[in-house]
This record gives structure tokens, sequence and C-alpha cells, in this order.
């Protein structure tokens, strides 16, 4: 696993897209992560330091794997070029078709318990 | 794990799973081209939660979710993701009437 700096890791992304478009798919998990063994973590908290963590981005397209991480500063510049790489390349999704009306019907049976919050 | 339909309970149900156990929850998306498919999953190794797509407008959907997530996890989940999602937060704008009124 390679860690980049955002911007490489932005590229390497948006090169696993274009390969994957005959075969495969492409694969991004988020993960709050302080990027220390547990056991560095333990010794921080005993001796009382603060833990810092970052969102660890990691993406996998067939057999590599690739990971960079954004902090509280960088995540903002970061989400919007992630954005945009995907706008760009997840192309192959439906538009607005009448599927999505059977879809909100369903929608229904579930999700009445909870009070939505919106974000 | 079943996909969930609704929209609005995966955010809500994830969210939540992550405000629980913000170390062990993780979030993935999977897309495929070929099949035009994207699936949305959030687990934190007991739970699993998972949301299934073809359509366009879902996609944009999830890029708010996105944001939700980059902010709880890299600020923590005390942050409150509604004050940095970039639309939501136009759309809460037109509060600043007396522009320019200044005496």
């Amino acid at each position: 696993m390679v860690l980049l700096q955002p911007d490489p890791f932005l590229n390497e992304l948006t090169s696993m897209f274009e390969k994957s478009t005959e075969k495969g798919s492409v694969w991004v998990t988020f993960k709050r992560s302080s990027l220390k063994s547990k056991v560095q973590r333990n010794k921080m908290k005993t001796a009382g330091e603060e833990i810092e963590y970052r969102c660890l981005i990691r993406a996998t397209f067939g057999n590599k794997t690739i990971s960079t991480s954004v902090g509280p500063k960088e995540h903002q510049r970061f989400q919007s070029s992630y954005a945009t790489v995907l706008k760009a390349h997840m192309t192959a999704l439906k538009k607005r078709d009448r599927k999505e009306k059977k879809k909100a019907a369903e929608a229904d049976k579930k999700g009445g318990a909870k009070k939505p919050k919106r974000v | 794990m079943v996909y969930i339909t609704s929209w609005d309970e995966f955010v809500d149900r994830s969210v939540q799973l992550f405000r629980a156990d913000p170390e062990s929850t993780r979030y993935v998306m999977k897309y495929r081209h070929c099949d035009g498919k994207l699936v949305l999953k959030v687990t934190d190794n007991k739970e699993c939660l998972k949301f299934k797509t073809d359509q366009a407008q879902d996609a944009k959907k999830m890029e708010k979710l996105n944001n939700v997530f980059f902010t709880l996890m890299s600020r923590g989940p005390e942050a409150d993701p509604a004050e940095v999602t970039g639309k939501d937060q136009m759309d809460a704008q037109p509060t600043k009437k007396g522009r320019g009124r200044k005496q």
C-alpha cells in the first residue's frame, strides 16, 4: 500500500476510473484513523498525549491499492476535487427514469420510525 | 445484509453508526462502470448498512454524504457536518440581509 499526497492520489484515482471502464470495480474507503499502531496509541494515551485523527482514504482497483489521508485543514479542498473526479467518471449511471418512483414507494415502508435529520 | 432502500434512512443510520464508534466505522463506495452500479456501505464490523443504486441522481446525494464523512472523520465525530456541506451553506446564506446598510 502506498501512502500518497492528496493530489497524486487523485491522479491515480482518475487513472483507476479510466482503467475500470471495461471491467472491474473501483473501491474507495473512508476511515477515521490516527495512522499509528495500537502500541503507539497506548503509549500516547498513558503519556496523556492527544491523539490526532485524520481521515484515511483508500482506493482499490484490481490488485492495486493506493491511499492518502486528509486532516481537518485540507479536507474541504480535497472533498471538492474528489467530487470533481467522481462526477467526471461516474458516467455509467442512469439518468432519471420511472424506476425511481417505484423506489420512493418502497422507501416509505421502512424509514418511518426515525426522524430524518437533514444534513 | 439487506440493502436499505431509502436514502434518508441510510444517511441517518450511517451517521449514527459512525458517531457510536468512530474508530472502527468505515465508509466504502464501490463503483462498477461496466454495469453502471454504485454500492455504498457503512460498517463498524458488527452492523453493516448498504445502499445500492444505478441512478445518476443518487451520485449527487452521495457527494453530500462524502462531505459529511470527510468532515466527521477529519474533524471528529463532534463536528457538525451541516456547517461545511457546501450547498446547504449557500442556501443558508440569505440570513445576511442588512448588507451594505451600515449606518
